[in-house]
């Protein structure tokens, strides 16, 4: 089996749901720039809404495939309460605030979402039922499986959805109008605050699948899933330029490969095993074709994190920029 | 009376930038409001807008009391400002700025309306596909005028409109000024180019430190020792 093109297939289906959530980020950020701290949470509720939804009509003898489509069609909407919610209620009062109050506040709502996930869902690591049967393809040395196929396509057709609404609907153009002036954007008529209200309700539609692929990928969910894979996601807005929607599809895709890679071949390259030189000082661990790896495939996150550091040390705008235009 | 504007104050934190203004517009007309840097003629337009809020007085346009509404309910009632420092929306293309002026539209005429902007602004018309932030100033100004017009204001606000603008490109920023006003659209014009704008306008006011120093027919202004000697340059 081919370790790197492997990596890469299971770095593509990590990375777009990555991207999907990047969008949420990003989109929030370019409209208010608000970093949107508590959008993890909202992919942790999807999973979780789904989780349940799933749990309970695995055994009613339903189609597999409606049985998660169920799911999804529950986790949707309730994560759109809750970006709705959570903007109306937390960050719109804030509006006119200084930009550390909301950026707290978004911590705030991270651990407040968080803690109401616990006591619905308790601490436990919850295993999502493997109703769908998988398929496993090989294609030039690597394994595919249906399941991350579904994931990518399905993640594709989600950006490509919003691209359509962003770049080609009233509403995305009012969307695009209030992040680059929501003063004049106010004065064409547009109520900036629907506009604002209707980012995060999209976020949070694109952070529900992604919550439900990220579930059923894995097949767990917990009640802390949502910091490290928002934190991910957030980072992959970073690395494409924060507040560009093209920038968040391919950092979010890129992230997910980076990592990928990483987790693959991290163990080798820490094999001290591999360098002559230490090789001989530790020949008992080493002798017979041994090994000495220090670091293992469980250090997977550290990649998206190192990518988040070497951006903002060396690019802060980001792969694609945030591209500011002149304001005459 | 289009508009009517008494007592009008507007204070950013404890600066009174506007001390009590009486203002007026009737249907139709074309009044201008000039007066040096700093004399509170923009804090003026953006308290009728709401862009900023009136600490005293009242606003009244067409007959409501707009004191108090919010931005985006004045361009559905027919007023509209052109923001100072023309307010484009650089990422945007010029089709789309100009949607973006008949937002608050329902009816079905938008697209007859967009073609009627080109037909005014060819130069628009050439660069319909560009962003925005890719034109000149001139282009800039043309393009917020064209964008409020879509709109089909009943008042419009400008809000020095020749600001930063080459003389060839104020020239003919002035005269779309008096063509819109010809088509019957009531304009409030805010200058600092007092001659210009008094030219163009019917009546004017003049504002000195939030306050109205003087008003009357324009021709009246022009003719006055103060406006000669303070606004247009001209020796006592």
């Amino acid at each position: 089996m081919d370790v790197f093109l492997q990596q890469v297939v299971n770095g593509v289906t990590l990375g777009a749901v990555y991207a999907v959530v990047a969008l949420g980020y990003t989109m929030v950020y370019g409209i208010i720039q608000l970093i949107n701290f508590a959008h993890g949470e909202v992919v942790m509720i999807g999973a979780m809404v789904a989780f349940s939804v799933i749990s309970a009509l695995a055994p009613s003898g339903l189609p597999p495939l409606a049985v998660v489509l169920l799911g999804t069609g529950f986790a949707i909407p309730v994560c759109m309460l809750v970006g709705y919610s959570m903007e109306r209620l937390a960050y719109r009062p804030l509006r006119r605030a200084p930009r550390l109050a909301p950026l707290i506040t978004a911590i705030g709502i991270s651990i407040i979402l968080q803690h109401l996930a616990l006591m619905i869902w308790s601490r436990n690591i919850l295993a999502f039922p493997q109703i769908l049967g998988t398929t496993t393809y090989f294609v030039g040395g690597a394994a595919i499986t249906n399941v991350q196929i579904a994931i990518i396509a399905i993640c594709v057709a989600l950006m490509g959805g919003l691209a359509a609404l962003v770049y080609r609907t009233r509403l995305g153009t009012a969307m695009r109008a209030t992040a680059q002036n929501p003063q004049v954007a106010g004065l064409m008529g547009i109520d900036i605050n629907r506009v604002i209200a209707a980012t995060f309700v999209i976020g949070a539609a694109l952070a529900a699948v992604a919550g439900v692929l990220y579930g059923t990928y894995y097949g767990i969910a917990q009640y802390t899933m949502g910091s490290v894979l928002g934190l991910k996601a957030f980072s992959a807005a970073v690395l494409g330029g924060i507040g560009n929607i093209p920038g968040a599809m391919l950092g979010g895709v890129l992230l997910g490969v980076v990592e990928a890679l990483g987790a693959g071949y991290i163990g080798d390259v820490s094999d001290l095993c591999r360098y002559g030189w230490i090789a001989a000082l530790m020949d008992v661990r080493c002798a017979d074709g041994g090994h000495f790896i220090l670091f293992g495939s469980e250090y997977q996150d550290v990649f998206a994190f190192l990518v988040l550091i070497l951006v903002l040390v060396l690019r802060p705008s980001g792969l694609l920029g945030e591209r500011v235009g002149e304001r005459a | 009376m289009l508009l009517e504007i008494l007592g009008l104050e507007v204070r950013y934190g404890g600066i009174r930038a506007v001390k009590g203004v009486d203002l007026r517009v009737d249907e139709g007309e074309l009044v201008c409001l000039i007066g040096a840097n700093g004399a509170g003629k923009s804090s003026t337009l953006k308290a009728i807008c709401g862009l900023v809020p009136v600490h005293a007085g009242a606003v009244r346009y067409a007959g409501a009391d707009i004191g108090a509404a919010p931005v985006h309910e004045l361009p559905r009632r027919g007023l509209v400002l052109v923001p100072e420092g023309r307010g484009v929306f650089p990422q945007l293309t010029v089709d789309e700025n100009l949607a973006m002026g008949a937002y608050a539209r329902g009816d079905g005429e938008v697209d007859a309306d967009l073609e009627h902007q080109y037909e005014t602004f060819p130069r628009l018309k050439e660069r319909r596909s560009q962003t925005a932030g890719t034109l000149s100033g001139g282009e800039q100004q043309m393009l917020a005028i064209a964008r409020a017009l879509m709109a089909r204001p009943k008042l419009l606000l400008l809000d020095e409109p020749s600001m930063g603008l080459a003389p060839m490109m104020v020239a003919k920023i002035f005269e779309i000024v008096r063509e819109i006003a010809a088509r019957g659209v009531t304009i409030l014009l805010v200058e600092q180019n007092a001659r210009l704008a008094l030219e163009a306008a019917g009546r004017g006011y003049v504002m000195e430190s939030g306050t109205i120093a003087l008003s009357g027919e324009s021709s009246g202004l022009l003719a006055d020792s103060r406006v000669r000697e303070a606004y247009l340059g001209e020796g006592a």
